[in-house]
């Protein structure tokens, strides 16, 4: 990499922490602006109500089998299947994802 | 430090880790094709620390781009972070070291942390917070080292396990999503967001899927009935 290609990397980085920063970084300056009784209210409802549909939205991305066919389509139905199967026995994380993802492997497996 | 959140943390972090490897390895595998060094992939990945958007960077670059609009079109990709710290924020305290960790707030670790800091005690947010995020980090940057070295014989080797482990984020993500249906408004609205960005995602689209979904996902919930907002559980 010549210098020209590690400074648009470091502009690249830089402005990649910001992005992720900066709003907290002005969040806590206005909470710590407003009076007590204000605090809650220095925080916006919107970001609150998005968050979910911004993970919702990445599901939905994740869910995109590579390469697209029959058996990843079919072992991706099966891997979420267990995966809320697993979920709605234990609430737990790490149980649920295993399930899935050993479902999801079995299903290729056989089919491959 | 407190170790129990320390541990809890990077426990958790785990299945980040699975669905972190498949992806980091490819990348270290693409960059090393595209004439970057172990060295170079490597540090790319821990100081970007950015999964689309660094493959972008690196195409681009390959592709000889100019390099201010290589840095323009990454960091537009990258934009959609803007909204992961200020929804963590009512669970952050005022303490100067929050927005500096906000450097691995991944799309992976905004979601994990969005499930699990409201859960946390308030003085074991910031240690699970900084080893979840360490965790991926170092599971993304060593990723995209072995990828660089070693990414074409592993990928040949077992091309099944990588296929399977790269599941678990879409698992790790319906988990962290099945306790936010709690009415039908808010499960026809991430039903919608999921949907619209699988469809996004189909077309190729993926850059701009997250934001477009979550917008459908809003309008569905602001046009749903009040009526269809009764808690089912």
């Amino acid at each position: 990499m010549n210098n020209a290609i590690w400074l648009a990397a470091g502009a690249t980085a830089l402005g990649t922490l910001l992005i992720r920063m900066l709003p907290l970084y002005w969040m806590q300056r206005r909470r710590s602006e407003a009076s007590v009784t204000e605090r809650e209210a220095a925080i916006p409802a919107w970001p609150g109500m998005l968050a979910p549909l911004m993970i919702a939205a990445l599901l939905g991305i994740s869910l995109a089998p590579q390469p697209g066919s029959a058996l990843t389509w079919g072992a991706t139905m099966m891997g979420s299947l267990a995966t809320l199967s697993g979920w709605y026995t234990t609430r737990s994380l790490g149980l649920p994802v295993a399930a899935g993802v050993a479902a999801y492997a079995l299903v290729v497996m056989s089919g491959s | 430090m407190n170790a129990p959140a320390w541990r809890m943390g990077a426990r958790e972090a785990l299945p980040l880790l699975s669905g972190y490897l498949p992806v980091a390895l490819s990348f270290g595998l693409v960059a090393s094709q595209a004439g970057f060094s172990a060295l170079e992939a490597t540090a790319l990945s821990l100081l970007i620390y950015a999964g689309a958007s660094q493959f972008l960077f690196v195409g681009m670059i390959a592709g000889g781009a100019s390099l201010w609009l290589t840095v323009v079109m990454t960091l537009l990709i990258n934009a959609r972070h803007v909204v992961y710290s200020l929804s963590l924020a009512p669970w952050l305290s005022d303490s100067r070291r929050w927005p500096w960790l906000m450097h691995g707030l991944t799309d992976q670790v905004f979601a994990l942390a969005h499930y699990r800091l409201p859960l946390l005690a308030e003085r074991d947010r910031m240690s699970w917070f900084a080893s979840t995020a360490l965790v991926a980090w170092a599971g993304w940057g060593g990723g995209t080292l072995v990828g660089s070295l070693a990414g074409e014989q592993l990928i040949m080797q077992w091309p099944l396990l990588a296929d399977a482990l790269a599941f678990a984020l879409p698992a790790l993500f319906l988990v962290l999503l099945a306790p936010r249906c709690t009415s039908m408004r808010w499960a026809m609205a991430l039903l919608a967001s999921v949907l619209s960005a699988l469809l996004l995602a189909l077309l190729n689209l993926t850059n701009v899927a997250v934001p477009l979904a979550a917008a459908l996902g809003a309008l569905c919930l602001y046009l749903s009935p009040e009526t269809a907002d009764r808690t089912s559980s």
